[in-house]
């Protein structure tokens, strides 16, 4: 009784206390919601790691962003390494220009399914402040059928911007304040992390997920 | 070793205070205009010099600083930055803590504004989106630029057809499961997981100090049951103690879930208040030696000798069944909160077993003192009397705790200020009488005397002038009526029970129901509702005319646990709405993202209430 609780534990006991509460059935949507749904399951949206993992980490990212890229790392490699997360990207481009061109090409190559190596080789160019022939560069790089890259992003130009105006939807609607973003289970992180920062905060959204059973 | 246990009394008292005044910062970043506070100034000769004061860990870019007059772009000087050569992250030049940036005077016209755009990070953790600022040359005053200006979401938007993508976005809605969260769904979760989260609760409740009055007692009996005492017996002893009071709640889970009845409503209710809080003066007198509570030690005696030997396990149980009658008012609000709980259910079994797991949670702590406690029993001195006397102070600050809730503002400020000048006197007049044996004990008790007596002193007068913070007396009127501001969305935000109450007061005094809602900002449950709910507009007519407050529990201290067991709130989000007389509407309580019409459904019980 004579050890004060700390920040881990609070959110644990609130988690465990406040998760029994919540059934983990979906609330009735109504109009002009943003639900679970659409934050877990846009199906426009990519998804990495086991698709059927019990814990989801959705991340709001842009190309232009160092931390992301940072972060990026260390979630790449939890997803790896515990085998049991799904992983949801959201393409969030919101600090520069030549961002929405990032999201433009990784949101097209999703059509021939080379989202991933798109994504990756455009998180790779490091720092902020990435030009479009540094992306384009990148993108050539990957083996990605071009020509119908370009075809895909002009014929889904309507899909692409508003899956990306959904993303934008959502991360003012969770409140976030600037890249990157990760929802992990119910908890929001609003700022990069490292490995051992990841590993804590899944097991804190793991412990809710499963009082709430 | 006596002082081994005033050690550990001490190490708890500091740690409560330092939990109540070092509040762990939430790992929320701060918005990007508290990060980089803009301001301009005019020089005739130099023109508009704006200036960007850096919060600390935080950086702006300098390529990055634009200024526009009529979408047209400012030739704008920068002072050179620092080189941030991090290979990483490229060749960039950044600000820490300052940066300035001049638009000379002869590209500017006389009157107009001009839009200046900036971007920053915080270092190795987020990157904001560019922020655009208005600045208006001739008054220099600065405003957030309109949508557009600049910014990339607005780019985005723009370039899409806003109706379709609205539109889009609603065929989105509704999902294929539905069902609505109500209270009684924390028990439709498993029994374990009900039995571990009270048993969680429980513990959680014995980290308030109403199990004090527990450890007298238990040490009590363990004291008489003289030298026999090895390590098992006194598990044995404690554990009966402890299992007999976690009985007797279960036995009250018994009752509830079978009548029904809604105690808390009953429990708060002024008189009610009123009579514990006296309860609790009446403990506090006798601990300063007024008189001797010897009503549980004859009970302790004869139940000892019923039970044929001192110190039995029957004896143990027997008291502990008793105990928690003493915690019962304390812990009453919570306690009472689960009783409802409990009660909503009618599931007899389960609610006991549920409240049995509260009692036990908060009796282990108490286990682990009469194990380890029983080594170090008190021999009686001096220094008992002492711990007596703070424990007296305790039960006073608890009666006071419990009648602010029934007594006028002005009122509770002048008890807790006549309570410090107690303390202060208490610690300072013997000093004064007696040569000091240890100077720096002496020193540091005359010293902690005085600021007691400062702080009462300030309370008093702070009362007399109806200005009322007692956790913070110390901050000008313009801070303490920081507890009347109010979030865009009409909510007044509270961070502390001291303003809560102080909005309750003002719901009393205009006569309107209240709306709490316990929210916490890295809780995305509470974000999602206060979008999907809150916002909307057949929400917000009916709230119209109601006081919305916002408890926020973002960083855990002890002023957010103060709130949450105020109104016995399990955890964020939940919503609790209050009669204009303070009492809650305890059937319209939300808990968890129920859906729009399950809200109008709650609100209406409210309107009926």
């Amino acid at each position: 009784m004579l050890n004060p609780i700390t920040r881990a534990d609070f959110l644990r006991l609130t988690a465990m206390s406040a998760s029994l509460l919540l059934i983990p059935n979906l609330a009735r949507a109504d109009d002009n919601e943003i639900t679970r749904d659409m934050i877990l399951s846009d199906p426009d949206a990519p998804v990495a790691g086991n698709p059927d993992g019990d814990l989801t980490i959705v991340d709001f990212f842009d190309y232009n962003c160092p931390y992301c890229k940072m972060a990026a790392k260390s979630l790449e490699k939890i997803v790896k390494t515990d085998g049991n997360i799904r992983l949801v990207y959201k393409d969030w481009p919101i600090l520069a220009e030549t961002s929405i061109v990032g999201a433009r090409l990784a949101l097209g190559a999703k059509y021939q399914d080379q989202y991933l190596p798109v994504h990756h080789a455009l998180m790779d160019i490091p720092g902020y402040g990435i030009s479009q022939e540094q992306m384009l560069n990148a993108v050539r790089k990957t083996g990605v059928d071009q020509p119908r890259l370009d075809a895909d992003m002009a014929t889904h130009a309507d899909d692409i911007l508003r899956l990306v105006k959904r993303n934008l939807n959502i991360a003012e609607a969770i409140g976030l304040q600037g890249t990157p973003g990760f929802l992990v289970g119910a908890y929001k992180v609003n700022q990069a992390l490292n490995y051992d920062g990841f590993v804590r905060v899944v097991a804190d959204a793991r412990a809710r997920a499963k009082s709430s059973k | 070793m006596p002082y081994v246990r005033i050690l550990g009394f001490v190490t708890l008292l500091l740690r409560l205070v330092m939990a109540a005044i070092g509040p762990v910062v939430a790992a929320t970043p701060i918005p990007a205009d508290h990060a980089f506070q803009l301001r301009a100034q005019l020089d005739e000769e130099e023109g508009i010099e704006l200036n960007w004061i850096i919060a600390p860990g935080y950086y702006l870019y300098r390529d990055r600083i634009v200024v526009t007059l009529d979408g047209q772009r400012v030739r704008t000087v920068t002072e050179k930055g620092e080189p941030k050569d991090d290979p990483n992250f490229g060749l960039v030049e950044v600000y820490h803590g300052n940066g300035t940036a001049t638009v000379p005077a002869e590209l500017l016209p006389e009157k107009g504004r001009i839009i200046v755009t900036y971007q920053g990070c915080g270092e190795n953790t987020i990157c904001y989106p560019p922020v655009s600022k208005t600045v208006d040359l001739v008054t220099l005053l600065i405003e957030e630029a309109p949508a557009g200006g600049g910014s990339v979401p607005a780019a985005v938007a723009s370039g899409g057809n806003q109706s379709g993508v609205a539109a889009d976005v609603a065929t989105w809605g509704p999902s294929q499961a539905s069902g609505t969260a109500t209270e009684a769904g924390m028990f439709s979760g498993g029994l374990v997981s009900t039995v571990l989260a009270f048993l969680g609760f429980g513990l959680l409740l014995s980290f308030t100090p109403c199990v004090f009055p527990m450890i007298p007692i238990l040490s009590g009996m363990l004291a008489r049951a003289g030298d026999r005492l090895s390590l098992t017996r006194s598990f044995v002893l404690s554990a009966s103690y402890v299992v007999a009071m976690a009985a007797a709640y279960g036995t009250l889970g018994i009752f509830v879930a079978w009548s029904g009845e809604n105690l808390q409503a009953a429990l708060q209710t002024p008189w009610a208040v009123l009579a514990m809080s006296a309860v609790f003066i009446a403990l506090a007198l006798s601990m300063f030696g007024l008189y001797e509570l010897q009503l549980p030690q004859s009970w302790t005696a004869k139940l000892a000798a019923a039970a044929g030997n001192k110190g039995s396990v029957g004896g143990a149980a027997l008291l502990g069944f008793g105990s928690a009658l003493i915690v019962g008012p304390c812990v009453t609000p919570p306690l009472a909160a689960a009783l409802v709980f409990v009660a909503q259910t009618g599931e007899v079994a389960r609610g006991s077993l549920a409240l049995f797991a509260l009692g036990l949670g908060m009796g282990l702590p108490l286990i682990a003192f009469g194990v380890l406690g029983a080594k170090v029993l008190p021999r009686s001195g001096a220094w008992l009397a002492r711990v007596k006397h703070i424990f007296g102070f305790i039960f006073v600050a608890l009666a006071i705790w419990m009648a602010s809730r029934a007594l006028p503002v002005a009122l509770t400020a002048t008890a807790w200020g006549a309570m410090f000048i107690a303390i202060g006197l208490y610690l300072d007049v013997p000093s004064l009488l007696e040569t000091p044996r240890w100077r720096s004990a002496s020193l540091a008790r005359g010293a902690v005397g005085v600021l007691a007596l400062f702080y009462g002193c300030v309370l008093v007068i702070g009362a007399a002038l109806s200005d009322y913070g007692p956790l913070q007396p110390l901050v000008t009127a313009g801070l303490v009526a920081s507890a009347d501001a109010k979030g865009a969305d009409g909510f007044q935000v509270v961070s502390n029970e001291a303003d809560l109450d102080k909005a309750i007061e003002l719901g009393r005094q205009q006569g309107r129901s209240i709306m709490v809602d316990f929210s916490a900002d890295w809780y995305t449950e509470c974000l999602l509702m206060e979008r999907n709910i809150f916002a909307q507009d057949a929400v917000r007519q009916r709230l119209r005319g109601m006081l919305l407050i916002r408890a926020d529990l973002t960083h855990f201290n002890a002023s957010s646990k103060n709130l949450m067991q105020r109104f016995a709130v399990v955890g964020p989000p939940t919503v609790v709405f209050l009669n204009p007389d303070g009492s809650e509407i305890t059937d319209a309580r939300v808990v968890g993202d129920i859906g729009v019409s399950g809200f109008l459904g709650r609100l209406a019980k409210v309107s009926r209430a």
